[in-house]
């Protein structure tokens, strides 16, 4: 199963959600491959904590300058969690329709899962990243930046996908991230249902803002190992992908003399 | 600064997100030049014919738009002759 986590804009939270989603599904006893797309700009290993070990890329499997097993990284935790980074020296422009559809065929018979980190937007490297996707997750915040810019990627996806083109169809779900439970309840933040309302697709997940997401990025120990709100929230989506039914959770503000207090120091 | 956040300084996560980029950062800066090990045989070469050494690094880093390249050569002690 390949799946392409991919958004409208940056910043959104791509290379988090999947770090995480990678590793939840490690924990499940999946094997999970993990690419970072965004030739060019590397990101996804210091999530996952892998800097330090990166000798071939991406681009280097697809021309031929190492073999696949060379190029993957075993993460630190998980034995049946891999992963390829993208290239820096080259830019997005290298890379070629067959050779990635081949190695793309390459990673799915090998692993259960094959998640891309496909970069942001409509350039060619967010294409190659959907193109021969069999399902995609589209990362989106409650902004309007956001929302406007991931109706415009669900077009590009519906007209390009390989998938489609077969005649079949691509799955594609929405996750909500960085959502501001006190701003949607004074109503100055779209609500999940507004989010889900105007892009008209299924919802795989709702992902609260966590200040916690910022010092695991720090440290790259990817915050879905700690027991934190958003760590709960990608146990949920993890389980979600593998076809459990797992209820929404809505995030409530703090009330109450801890949320008071809370508020306070806030 | 408070107190508490000296003390953990060292650990705390903004000071662990700094040296990792400082690591990532500075291997991506360095260019990785293909005749750079013919050229540091060529310098020795050269400097060896004045003086004794043995040593010599060389390092090339690109930064915004300046490109440099750093030699450091290790002179070895003279020892006085009488």
């Amino acid at each position: 199963m390949v799946i392409t986590i991919t958004s409208g804009k940056g910043g959104v939270g791509k290379s988090t959600s999947t770090a995480n989603l990678a590793i939840g599904l490690a924990m499940q006893g999946k094997r999970v491959v993990a690419i970072d797309f965004d030739i060019g700009l590397r990101n996804l290993d210091m999530i996952l904590g892998l800097e330090n070990r990166i000798v071939y890329d991406v681009v280097d499997v697809m021309e031929g300058n190492c073999k696949l097993p060379q190029a993957l990284i075993t993460d630190k935790k998980n034995k049946d969690l891999f992963f390829l980074p993208a290239s820096q020296s080259k830019d997005k422009n290298i890379l070629e329709k067959s050779k990635v559809q081949a190695l793309i065929a390459d990673l799915k018979a090998q692993f259960d899962f094959v998640l891309i980190d496909s970069p942001a937007g409509i350039e060619s490297g967010f294409e190659h990243a959907m193109l021969f996707a069999d399902r995609a997750i589209v990362v989106v915040t409650p902004e309007v930046s956001s929302v406007r810019d991931s109706d415009r990627v669900i077009g590009i996806m519906d007209a390009k996908s390989q998938k489609v083109k077969d005649g079949q169809e691509m799955v594609k779900h929405i996750l909500i991230n960085r959502i501001k439970p006190e701003l949607v309840e004074k109503q100055e933040m779209l609500s999940n249902e507004d989010v889900l309302k105007i892009l008209a697709l299924p919802l795989i997940g709702l992902v609260p803002e966590d200040p916690k997401i910022i010092s695991a990025t720090n440290t790259g120990e990817p915050i879905i190992y700690t027991q934190s709100p958003s760590a709960l929230a990608f146990q949920r989506i993890t389980k979600r992908i593998l076809g459990e039914d797992v209820p929404f959770v809505e995030f409530k503000t703090k009330r109450g003399l801890m949320g008071a207090l809370r508020g306070l120091f806030a | 600064m408070t107190l508490l956040t000296k003390w953990f300084k060292g650990t705390s996560s903004a000071h662990i997100a700094k040296d990792r980029l400082k690591l990532v950062l500075a291997y991506e800066r360095s260019v990785r030049l293909p005749y750079m090990e013919e050229m540091k045989k060529e310098i020795l070469a050269v400097v060896q014919k004045y003086i004794h050494t043995s040593k010599i690094d060389v390092r090339a880093n690109s930064n915004h738009d300046i490109d440099t390249l750093e030699v450091e050569i290790v002179l070895e002690k003279q020892t006085p002759t009488s």
